[in-house]
């Protein structure tokens, strides 16, 4: 049994044993930078918009040059997937990100919506603005839902956010232990657990697992090792391809990995704590700073001494295909190589870039020997 | 190769050369003699942008185009705008030979407006900016292409950021942005911030607003007086690049001399109008295409396009900064679809018209992205509505088959 499996399996565990009923309204969203510490301190529930296929349902919808991860979830709203959801909260991501928010609410008039404004910038300035929007959502969200946050509220949400913050670094540094290995692509699996389940459960099974696992000595691989950047993955598809066709992922630049771990510093004012927090984490290719994106890749370069980098976008994903060519000029100058990938949002990966890959696996083989 | 590659170096010589525009300007200005007024003063106010900027008498601003041009025309510098650049050079039918170039290195899913314009940077035929500056309000290309231009040709990059909601806040926020743009530009560029000239420039804003208000008035006439086509070629070029000079005070008082004349004369720009169209998007394709002429065989008239739909407020010279942001803001293209959606409204009561036509372009993901949506708002409201796919500046996403079997079944349907 997989190591993902194998927490899985743990977690449904502790999940009945809980005793805490799950009758709470469920908010989804899109956008990691979303501070969920507000929703767990209004004692609401989240969920992450994931679909796991494409959907042609919204082909009718959105032109055919449109994001795929945005067709496949506007496919699944329209198809009522997400009906249990008591409202939505999402952020002015990207250009497809509007239009899926103004499309949600346009077909399917949520209970509740609310869109977040993002700066791309970070100033003293942008996280003072960006402090307001979450006061913002704060209150609309009491005032539909009939909730309090507190600041006290506010400061143990933040703090059980860090601490499954700190849980995840130390899973990503126990890769390679147990048997069978600890794998990246196991770490994803692993963490797409704690986007639909309660943060609680999901630290106390994370606890566990972590617990067993580091008994086990660890196993060490041999192949190249290799960093993985770019916009959102449909799962952990590419990174267990990698791994099969004999790489190593060991650091994975992406929204539904490594993202976001350290832990939000609380001050006296916690929603600026959050604010603050949020907008300086490692950026994505939505923020302004094209350079502090290609530093934050130059350190992780160095600290995981991958050899080579897979920059994969989304097709038709602008804030990735714009910034493509600058990062692979910059990876490329200090002599680091790269496959840029442009690929689909299917739940499968195709023969092309299975090809490419394995390609690129070698090359990067050949040049480590 | 070899002639191909000499005749690229000649043309770039020659582009880059400010006698080029001195002795273009008597020839054009003769082979126009035949346009109308407006026209004439499109085509040499591009020959004196083009030759200030190659010239480089005075720094050289980059800039998008949905960012106010009043910003560059403030602090006294020459702005291009390389989108409107790639328009004109699509309009030219040399568009294939920078998008291949550019092609090379992005994605061909790109918008290829700003593909035109990366191949042009990439192969040293645009005029070396001194600074580049871009606001991310409308879509995702403008922030990362033109921090990317910075990087090709370092120089600086600034960047507006506006934020989709309007509040309070907001406003405040942005004027804080905006302030800080303009002192960093006089700083970087060494030019003195001087309040009375961006005082001239808002004022020739203000003055030229009142002409296009008066347009915009006008063009309600029945028959339409003036065709879509061109309020979305060199019109919507102007209302992006002059606002707030001299030349865009002359060219739309001249236009609105030239619209009064025609409405006045109960003169329509088609021999006979049948049926009164709504562009949608703020362009359209610039290479040869039959479009219009399909829509002009079956009387169906563009009567106004949405890219000259007046959304800002008039500016105060006093506060200039809060002016500047309420434009900004006041985007209809950018914050929630449901502004674009009430100005759609507007603009198809006041024009009394009968169908809207909704061109998609390739790659545009911010105004294609709410084609469904105000397509089915609009059918509620029983305005008869069709999505065009296209592409404005690359022939090969242009189908010109299903274009006119589309079109035609649109017309048949108005009928």
């Amino acid at each position: 049994m997989s190591q993902s499996l194998a927490f899985k399996k743990l977690l449904n565990g502790l999940k009945s044993e809980a005793s805490e009923v799950r009758g709470n309204p469920v908010l989804g969203w899109t956008c990691t930078y979303l501070p969920l510490e507000i929703l767990d301190a209004a004692g609401l529930s989240s969920y992450r918009i994931l679909p796991e296929t494409s959907s042609e349902r919204a082909d009718a919808y959105l032109d055919p040059n449109f994001c795929p991860f945005i067709k496949a979830s506007l496919g699944k709203v329209l198809e009522g997937e997400y009906s249990f959801l008591s409202g939505i909260v999402m952020l002015n991501t990207c250009d497809g990100m509007r239009r899926l928010y103004d499309a949600w609410r346009f077909y399917c008039h949520p209970p509740f919506s609310f869109l977040l404004d993002l700066p791309r910038i970070v100033t003293s300035s942008s996280i003072a603005f960006f402090r307001e929007g979450l006061v913002d959502l704060i209150g609309k969200i009491e005032r539909h839902f009939g909730v309090t946050v507190t600041k006290d509220g506010l400061a143990s949400a933040i703090e059980e956010a860090n601490r499954t913050r700190a849980l995840i670094r130390r899973l990503f540094s126990s890769q390679g232990r147990g048997d069978p290995p600890l794998r990246h692509s196991d770490i994803l699996d692993i963490l797409a657990e704690g986007w639909t389940n309660q943060r609680k459960v999901f630290n106390k099974a994370l606890d566990h697992f972590l617990a067993k696992l580091e008994v086990d000595s660890s196993v060490v691989s041999r192949g190249p090792k290799l960093m993985v950047t770019g916009s959102l993955l449909d799962g952990s598809l590419l990174i267990r391809l990698i791994e099969e066709l004999g790489g190593e992922v060991v650091a994975s630049d992406l929204c539904i990995g490594e993202r976001f771990l350290d832990g939000v510093i609380l001050g006296s004012d916690p929603v600026l704590s959050l604010s603050k927090a949020y907008l300086e984490k490692a950026p994505c290719a939505r923020m302004y700073d094209t350079e502090r994106r290609i530093l934050h890749l130059k350190h992780e370069l160095d600290k995981t001494k991958a050899g080579g980098v897979i920059y994969f976008a989304l097709k038709f994903c602008d804030p990735y295909l714009y910034e493509a060519p600058a990062a692979e000029e910059a990876l490329r100058r200090i002599g680091v190589p790269t496959l840029f990938i442009e690929g689909e949002y299917t739940g499968r990966i195709s023969g092309g870039t299975r090809t490419r890959v394995q390609a690129f696996l070698e090359i990067l083989g050949r040049d480590a020997g | 190769m070899r002639d191909k590659e000499t005749r690229v170096k000649l043309l770039r010589w020659l582009i880059h050369s400010p006698t080029t525009y001195r002795v273009l300007r008597p020839i054009v200005d003769l082979q126009n003699i035949r346009e109308n007024t407006a026209y004439r003063i499109w085509v040499r106010f591009l020959l004196d942008i083009l030759r200030k900027a190659y010239a480089h008498k005075r720094p050289v601003i980059w800039m998008n185009s949905f960012l106010p041009i009043e910003i560059v025309y403030g602090v006294g510098a020459v702005p291009f705008l390389p989108e409107v650049m790639a328009s004109l050079v699509g309009y030219m039918g040399w568009g294939e030979y920078p998008i291949a170039q550019a092609d090379a290195r992005i994605s061909t899913d790109l918008c290829s407006f700003y593909r035109c314009a990366f191949g042009l940077a990439l192969e040293g035929f645009l005029p070396r900016p001194n600074l580049i500056i871009s606001s991310s309000h409308l879509c995702d290309g403008a922030n990362k292409l033109f921090h990317y231009f910075s990087q090709i040709c370092g120089c600086p990059h600034l960047m507006l950021d506006p934020p989709y909601s309007e509040s309070p806040s907001t406003h405040q926020y942005m004027t804080d942005q905006l302030k800080d743009l303009v002192e960093k530009t006089c700083g970087l560029l060494r030019l003195p911030l001087d309040q009375d000239r961006i005082s001239v420039v808002l004022n020739l804003s203000n003055q030229t607003r009142q002409y296009l208000v008066k347009i915009n008035e006008l063009r309600r006439a029945v028959p339409s007086p003036f065709p879509g086509s061109e309020g979305l070629s060199y019109l919507a070029g102007m209302n992006f690049y002059s606002i707030g000079s001299g030349w865009g005070l002359r060219f739309f008082r001249s236009l609105h001399d030239d619209i009064e004349k025609k409405v006045a004369n109960k003169k329509g720009y088609l021999f006979e109008e049948k049926h009164r169209l709504l562009w949608l998007h703020h362009v359209r394709p610039y290479y040869k295409n039959e479009i219009f002429q399909i829509l002009a065989e079956r009387k169906a008239a563009v009567s106004f396009e949405e890219s000259n739909y007046l959304y800002w407020p008039p500016l105060d010279p006093a506060q200039p900064w809060k002016s500047m942001v309420d434009k900004i803001l006041s985007n209809i293209w950018a914050g929630p679809l449901e502004r674009r959606m009430k100005a759609i409204e507007e603009m198809v009561e006041n024009y009394s018209i009968d169908g809207v036509i909704h061109f998609s372009h390739w790659g545009c993901r911010q105004s294609c992205g709410g084609a469904a949506v105000i397509g089915d708002w609009l059918k509620e409201r029983g305005v008869p509505y069709i999505v065009l796919p296209g592409d404005c500046m690359d022939p090969n996403n242009y189908s010109p088959g299903q274009t006119r079997t589309r079109l035609e079944a649109f017309i048949e349907m108005l009928e």
